[in-house]
């Protein structure tokens, strides 16, 4: 059999999930075609599904030394460093990708997304965007971009973002809360409270957003306790329960304010 | 388009494969319809004809776009042309189609493994919400440009006085409560950090009232914050413990020790299922989760290790050191997060000491030197 019927049967199973039988059929491709770095990439692949991951750093190491330049290779180098947790070795690669194709959405979008990991927003947004500009049609970007607008408050850029991200991905659950913070923080509860119900709606088990939901109605109804409101307060603490069931705040104030067990 | 990284992702998910059958109906019409021309393109690929292949193959996903079979073949036209970009946008196409075409899939697989030139996109007007976007961008230019370096940067922190309301956190000897001390010693060192007008500071309470435990980090991350400080004041049956230390999270206890203060600080129920992973699948946003989180524990390892130097320069306590144990108010917070033990208000003297003013400015001074210290 030739090295090209192996590939495409591998790549086959490959797709098929059949990881095993793709690996045997790569295996045997790159004994074959020793330099056949689109085999080794496929291994690569393969074997870190399989959470063989040194084996699979050996692959790509291997394509790196067969051609320096081959991006895909550096990319997967440069998660699996991520992966150990190595941020210089991971780095190093996604700006070895840049210098070699300065228009690779996927470096960019890395290394954006480790300066804001560093809270070095500004960093941040300036790869992310060209991430953005490289390709426009990845959600992860523009919700990371989102999140760097957000923490420098510029909330139009910010929201923006978490729009753009929500077109590709509707149920982008992480966008829609934190358009919710955007409308909270200038005072539009009502606004939030209704996108973080739509989160509810597409994962009723979001903790993210039942925290947050339950912060909004414990902050509601002290306000409406503070101004006297007992009534109205008891009526905010009540929705926490509705989505925080044990929401120890609002059992304890309901217990005293209602002279009871809620 | 389908990008590389959701193409890795859509590989990662391992979707079924076909051969890539022609799906649509032959046209009854009376000129060539799209299949017509898919096949005569097929026949010019076989004959390396590929310039003519092109122009009949546009012909024929003009005429069917939905045609995943004319649009792979257009790949392999564009490619024997060597005009990869355009060749990976129609590989790209025919897998969005039909995702079990093996061929398209491994075609980009292939070219991609190289730099290639991006196809470029008409400009679209902007909409109003991009226009006020590009205002906004435009007015903060300066800001954006000024910062560099991979150094951990702190603009915005959260302070979280411990207890509240209710629940008074421990009592001293002679009646002193925790929430009061912890209050108390939040607001000045939001007040010292307003002075310096140079980072922002929030609290997670401003009164005498109760949060619970997952308010407060969710506090944290309504206010983007970049370092999370949750203060409390220590307490221990036996009398005699004193000192002041500092921990941060970690998933695992330090010590018996830690892991008893995480236990009551914890006093609530856990909402944290285990991530339940996905065999034959690799999830990079995961991954990138977990490389974050990982970061964030070690940057507030070292916070801690700065707030505890500051302590035992200027306090009045013995130092017990840094600790780590998985605290549920330090775990769900996204960002660098500590919580300070400053002092056991169960010990006689130490109760006294943070009875003083001038003790809780020094504590509040250490305190904000420690969030100073780390930032860039």
């Amino acid at each position: 059999m030739d090295v090209h019927n192996l590939i495409f049967q591998g790549a086959d199973y490959h797709y098929k999930g059949k990881l095993d039988e793709a690996i045997s059929k790569f295996q045997a491709a790159v004994k074959m075609d020793p330099q056949n770095e689109y085999a080794h990439n496929q291994l690569g692949i393969l074997y870190a599904k399989k959470e063989r991951f040194d084996a699979a750093l050996s692959e790509f190491l291997k394509v790196t030394q067969i051609d320096e330049r081959n991006t895909y290779a550096l990319l997967w180098l440069g998660i699996l460093y991520m992966k150990q947790g190595n941020l210089d070795q991971g780095f190093a690669r996604f700006q070895r990708i840049i210098e070699i194709d300065p228009t690779n959405a996927d470096a960019y979008y890395f290394m954006g997304a480790i300066y804001n990991f560093r809270h070095n927003t500004a960093r941040g947004i300036d790869y992310l965007k060209k991430a953005r500009d490289a390709d426009s049609d990845e959600p992860d970007t523009h919700y990371r971009l989102a999140q760097a607008f957000h923490n420098l408050d510029m909330t139009a850029n910010a929201h923006l973002e978490y729009q753009r991200s929500l077109v590709l991905k509707p149920s982008y659950t992480k966008a829609i809360n934190g358009i919710g913070w955007i409308y909270y923080n200038r005072g539009d509860r009502s606004a939030a409270i209704a996108e973080w119900k739509k989160i509810l709606k597409i994962n009723p088990k979001d903790r993210d957003a039942i925290f947050n939901l339950a912060k909004a109605y414990n902050d509601l109804a002290w306000e409406a306790k503070e101004r006297g409101q007992t009534k109205e307060a008891i009526s905010y603490w009540k929705k926490t329960l509705g989505v925080d069931p044990k929401n120890k705040a609002a059992l304890s104030y309901l217990k005293k304010y209602l002279g009871r067990e809620p | 388009m389908m990008d590389r990284r959701r193409f890795l992702k859509w590989v990662g998910k391992g979707i079924l494969s076909s051969s890539g059958v022609w799906l649509g109906t032959r046209s009854i019409a009376w000129g060539k319809s799209a299949f017509d021309y898919a096949l005569e393109g097929q026949d010019l690929i076989a004959a390396k004809r590929f310039a003519e292949a092109r122009d009949v193959l546009m012909e024929a996903v003009r005429l069917d776009p939905t045609s995943d079979w004319a649009h792979g073949l257009l790949g392999r036209a564009y490619h024997g042309l060597n005009q990869n970009a355009e060749a990976v946008e129609a590989f790209r196409k025919a897998v969005r189609l039909n995702p079990a075409d093996t061929y398209s899939r491994m075609m980009i697989e292939i070219i991609t493994q190289k730099p290639i030139n991006k196809l470029k996109k008409p400009p679209q007007p902007l909409s109003p919400l991009e226009k006020k976007a590009k205002a906004e961008e435009e007015a903060m230019l300066g800001n954006l440009s000024s910062e560099g370096g991979l150094t951990y940067q702190v603009k915005r922190v959260v302070i979280d006085p411990g207890h509240g309301g209710f629940d008074s956190g421990a009592v001293g000897p002679t009646g002193l409560k925790e929430k009061d001390v912890a209050l108390d010693l939040a607001q000045r060192v939001n007040q010292e950090i307003a002075k310096t007008g140079k980072i922002k500071s929030f609290l997670t309470r401003t009164d005498d009232y109760y949060i619970p435990l997952s308010d407060r980090t969710v506090i944290a991350n309504q206010y983007q914050a970049d370092l999370f400080v949750s203060i409390h004041i220590n307490a221990n049956e036996n009398r005699k413990a004193q000192g002041c230390e500092t921990y941060f999270c970690s998933e695992t206890a330090s010590s018996k020790e830690a892991a008893r203060v995480a236990a009551f600080e914890n006093a609530v129920l856990q909402y944290d299922e285990p991530f339940k992973k996905r065999p034959g699948y690799i999830d990079i946003e995961q991954i990138l989760f977990h490389f974050e989180r990982r970061l964030y524990w070690k940057e507030s390892g070292k916070f801690a290790g700065t707030f505890q130097n500051h302590f035992q320069q200027a306090l009045p306590f013995k130092s017990r050191g840094v600790h780590s144990a998985n605290f549920f108010v330090l775990r769900r917070a996204k960002m660098p997060s500590i919580l300070l033990e400053t002092g056991f208000i169960s010990n006689h003297a130490e109760e006294s000491e943070l009875k003083k003013v001038s003790v809780r400015d020094k504590i509040a001074a250490a305190v904000v030197r420690g969030i100073f210290h780390g930032r860039a």
